[in-house]
């Protein structure tokens, strides 16, 4: 089976700025990578090392400006241009700040039902809504209610029940829990394991926690000034790192972890 | 060097915190650590009295034998800074983008000490030096956004020593950070921290970022202590069920020969969520999240100590049975 | 067969309450907005009807006669017209005009902002300069240009004051605008395949709703006075008919000898912008649904 998503020299910039030959334009430079159907993906790096622009590239909202991106045999563009609908259904994001994510005009009900109403020109049942609330362990009666009323934990939850609403192939997840409380952080953790498995998607997780990366994900990609420097199993990355960046990471990461040794 | 007694906050019908004793000797460094609405932003902030105006405060708060609840404004304004520093959150916020680097250093100097302008300027490069930032010369001049976030946090924190202060309260200093710049500044305050005897109190929801900088911790939840001690004691063997279960909420990255069998491991949860203010239960106010709780929890528990000066509340707690405090 | 007749009445007398209790539950400001609002219009459209004198009627012997005489409540002008009158009839013209041209120019202008806003970095920039141009306009010149085409009237009044508006209400529109654009929750919308119009008008325009009700409330006052301003001039309506604007204008000379006279007219104005001020207010309230009350809606 070919890879699910399939990148090969991905360069990308933003703005129209036409700098000639400037590689530190580039937010995203000569890209390669592999993700298949199926795995858990981890993209880790700091800010500025364009993790969070790939997975927008990676999911279609932008477009790079050279290399090639395909999903599922064939290219991006043709997906944008022939079959958007089917592409945007089978790749889903969810977003950091659950308090942004969500408009807050809008109600529950109505928010929870934009994907399918949008890709699937429908308008989903009461029914149905609750069955994906239950989904993600929560109750009809947030359906009547308001960003505003939701406290972080659960609109994360409203967010992931959203994105799985259209049953995409692809979930993305832009450090879906570093805006949550501790105790509800590993609370979605385990739901984002749970709808993984449960809907056999594939899950590429950004996250500047090697901890949490290193639960989720099987695969990781280290990246660092819009560049891949480092990618394999997680677990040999993190205990055998090939760079000295990653080692610095990990070196950092460990210094603050509970389960380092005391000082 | 600071005493906090029956410290408590309310506002409106609800209070918000309740702390009957926290000490913190000269120059050692203590965590505060709960998630949000913890109450314990509010406590570091009615030390120095910056809490909100529609807050109520009452209880004791010694500060070098001398009482700082109810004190003006202006005899605040004089400690803030002076003998008590303060760093906060989100650096990029805190610096006025408007102000070179140079003139926001020296604001606290020209305020509390009575230096010539020559002086001012040694002061501050000096200070700069000292939180090992490059070419302090040209940083003078500079403005805020021409900064990294670590550089802008190191910025301020020169600002909050710059009066040698005997105490320094930091409130997630680190948390917009990058994991990398995070190490720095930690290691710099603790740095600080012992080269000058200053005092530390180190206000967070990251139990391991606490647990690297600080000597003692205390764990509140709903604006009560539950839990303090030093910090190998609170960590190793804590008591309380809130902080086992803190800790095995997000226990970072596994040792390298663990790795491979967390992967896909589901995480050890705290049932439910911290409840809003006025809906917190009688008693214990963690017994409907834990998974231990017995009828004897609908009272509050006592406090208890354990060996190692290790105090706590809870009526069944991790680890078997202590004998309660005498008084 | 169970008997329904008894259910009906009982029914509807239940809507009747719930009804009844939603609008008793509504934010005070805009009762009273609503309230002061509404009771304008009536008396601008009372005036086709009835009016206490003859509009007309020049009575120039009972001129200047202060408020609290035998015949005339409020007094009478420099021509011995009732005041009352005069303030009824001037409110068919400045109502008619401030509120067209507010409501006109705030929603063109709002949707070229949108518009603007919804290009995108490369075309923003220029197209925001097409509604600076806009801004620096004299008005005062277009008024005139339209006058000429058009002759001197509520029509010229209104359309100088719309093209006058409309650069003001986009520029106003696209900052907050290109701002909400940038939220997750708009992000979220495109990742799931919402169209940019769709977008635009169904988050966008929602959520700076509130600050388009504002603007509105401003624009609405500053209508008003330029209306009169207008008159003024020569452009807007002209005499005898009659606008609260320039009623004020032709009292100032007589500020001295008959003080009462721009009283009037003033309070008329101040209230109304009050009113729609207030009006404004609480539509904001109703509309949040932060701070929405529960009831019909």
């Amino acid at each position: 089976m070919p890879p699910l998503v399939e990148v090969s020299g991905l360069h990308f910039r933003y703005g129209k700025a036409r700098v000639r030959g400037h590689d530190d334009a580039w937010t995203l430079r000569d890209l390669t990578l592999n993700i298949e159907g199926g795995s858990t993906l981890g993209v880790v790096g700091e800010s500025g090392s364009g993790k969070s622009t790939l997975v927008r590239v990676l999911c279609g909202l932008l477009h790079p400006q050279q290399g090639e991106v395909r999903f599922d045999g064939r290219d991006i563009r043709e997906w944008l241009s022939e079959s958007q609908t089917d592409l945007r259904r089978r790749n889903q994001i969810v977003f950091q700040s659950p308090r942004r994510s969500l408009d807050p005009r809008m109600s529950i009900r109505r928010a929870l039902g934009q994907p399918v109403r949008a890709l699937e020109r429908r308008v989903p049942s009461d029914t149905e809504l609750t069955e994906w609330l239950e989904r993600v362990g929560l109750g009809s009666e947030i359906l009547r209610r308001y960003p505003h009323q939701l406290s972080g934990g659960q609109l994360q939850r409203v967010g992931i029940a959203r994105a799985i609403s259209v049953k995409p192939s692809v979930l993305y997840a832009d450090e879906p829990v570093s805006a949550l409380d501790v105790s509800v952080q590993a609370q979605v953790l385990n739901l984002l394991m749970d709808v993984r498995s449960q809907f056999g998607l594939t899950l590429v997780m950004v996250s500047h926690d090697l901890g949490v990366v290193s639960r989720l994900c099987e695969e990781v990609i280290v990246m660092k000034d819009g560049l891949i420097i480092e990618a394999g199993r997680t677990s040999e990355v993190l205990a055998n790192p090939q760079t000295a960046y990653t080692e610095s990471l990990v070196t950092a990461a460990r210094t603050v972890s509970l389960a380092a040794p005391d000082r | 060097m600071l005493e906090i007694r029956d410290l408590s906050v309310s506002i409106g019908p609800h209070e918000i915190v309740h702390i009957d004793a926290l000490d913190l000797p000269a120059g050692r460094r203590v965590g505060l650590v709960g998630e949000s609405g913890s109450g314990k932003t509010m406590t570091a902030m009615s030390i120095v009295g910056l809490q909100p105006a529609d807050a109520k405060v009452t209880g004791s708060i010694t500060f070098e034998g001398s009482e700082l609840l109810g004190r003006s404004e202006t005899e605040m304004a004089k400690v803030r800074g002076g003998d008590i520093g303060l760093i906060l959150q989100d650096p990029a916020r805190a610096l006025d983008p408007m102000m070179r680097i140079g003139r926001q250093v020296s604001e606290a100097i020209r305020l509390h000490m009575n230096l010539s302008r020559k002086e001012v300027v040694d002061r501050v490069l000096s200070l700069l030096a000292q939180v090992q930032l490059p070419d302090p010369e040209q940083l003078l001049r500079r403005y805020p956004h021409q900064l990294s976030g670590g550089q802008q946090q190191r910025v301020l924190i020169a600002s909050a020593i710059a009066c040698d202060p005997k105490l320094l309260i930091a409130d997630e200093p680190t948390t917009a950070l990058d994991v990398t710049v995070q190490e720095g500044i930690l290691e710099l305050l603790v740095q600080l921290s012992d080269e000058r005897g200053m005092g530390v109190l180190f206000v967070s929801h990251d139990l391991g970022v606490v647990r690297f900088v600080c000597e003692e911790i205390a764990v509140v939840y709903g604006g009560r202590l539950v839990e303090v001690g030093p910090t190998t004691s609170v960590v190793r063997t804590s008591r309380h069920r809130y902080t086992e279960s803190l800790l095995a909420a997000n226990p970072g990255i596994a040792a390298s020969d663990e790795l491979e069998q967390y992967v896909g491991r589901r995480l050890d949860v705290i049932r439910g969520s911290v409840p809003a203010l006025g809906d917190f239960p009688t008693g214990c106010r963690f017994r409907d999240r834990c998974d231990f709780a017995s009828d004897a929890c609908r009272e509050p528990p006592p406090t208890m100590i354990s060996e190692h000066g290790h105090r706590f509340r809870c009526w069944n707690p991790a680890g078997g049975d202590v004998d309660a405090a005498a008084g | 067969m169970p008997d329904d007749s008894a259910i009906q009445p009982d029914a509807s007398l239940a809507d009747l309450k719930r009804v009844f209790r939603a609008v008793v539950r509504l934010p005070f400001p805009l009762f009273l907005g609503a309230f002061l609002v509404l009771s304008f219009v009536f008396i601008a459209l009372l005036s086709f009807f009835w009016t206490p004198y003859d509009p007309a009627a020049i009575n120039v012997p009972d001129r200047l006669l202060p408020p609290g005489s035998d015949n005339y409540i409020f007094g009478t002008d420099r021509l011995g017209r009732d005041v009352v009158t005069q303030l009824m009839l001037g409110a068919r013209n400045s109502l008619y005009v401030s509120v067209l041209s507010t409501t006109v120019a705030v929603t063109i202008g709002a949707l070229f902002g949108l518009f603007v806003a919804g290009t995108g970095p490369r075309w923003q920039g220029p197209l925001s300069r097409i509604a600076d141009v806009g801004l620096s306009l004299p008005g005062i010149l277009v008024a005139f240009v339209l006058a000429t085409k058009l002759g001197p009237g509520n029509t010229t009044a209104t359309l100088a004051i719309i093209v006058w508006f409309i650069p003001v209400a986009a520029r106003v529109t696209i900052g907050p605008a290109t701002q909400v654009l940038a939220l997750d929750y708009v992000e979220a919308a495109f990742a799931y395949g919402r169209s940019r119009r769709f977008v635009l008008m169904n988050h966008v325009l929602p959520n700076i709703g509130p600050l388009l009700i504002v603007l509105a409330s401003v624009m609405f006052a500053a209508a008003i006075l330029i209306e009169a301003a207008l008159s003024f001039l020569g452009v807007g309506v002209q005499p005898p008919t009659s606008s609260w604007g320039r009623f004020l204008n032709e009292a100032q000379p007589l500020l001295e000898a008959a003080p009462y006279l721009m009283f009037f007219p003033g309070i008329a104005i101040v209230l109304t912008v009050l009113g729609f001020n207030l009006l404004g207010d609480g539509l904001r309230t109703i509309l949040d649904p932060q701070q929405a009350r529960t009831g019909i809606f």
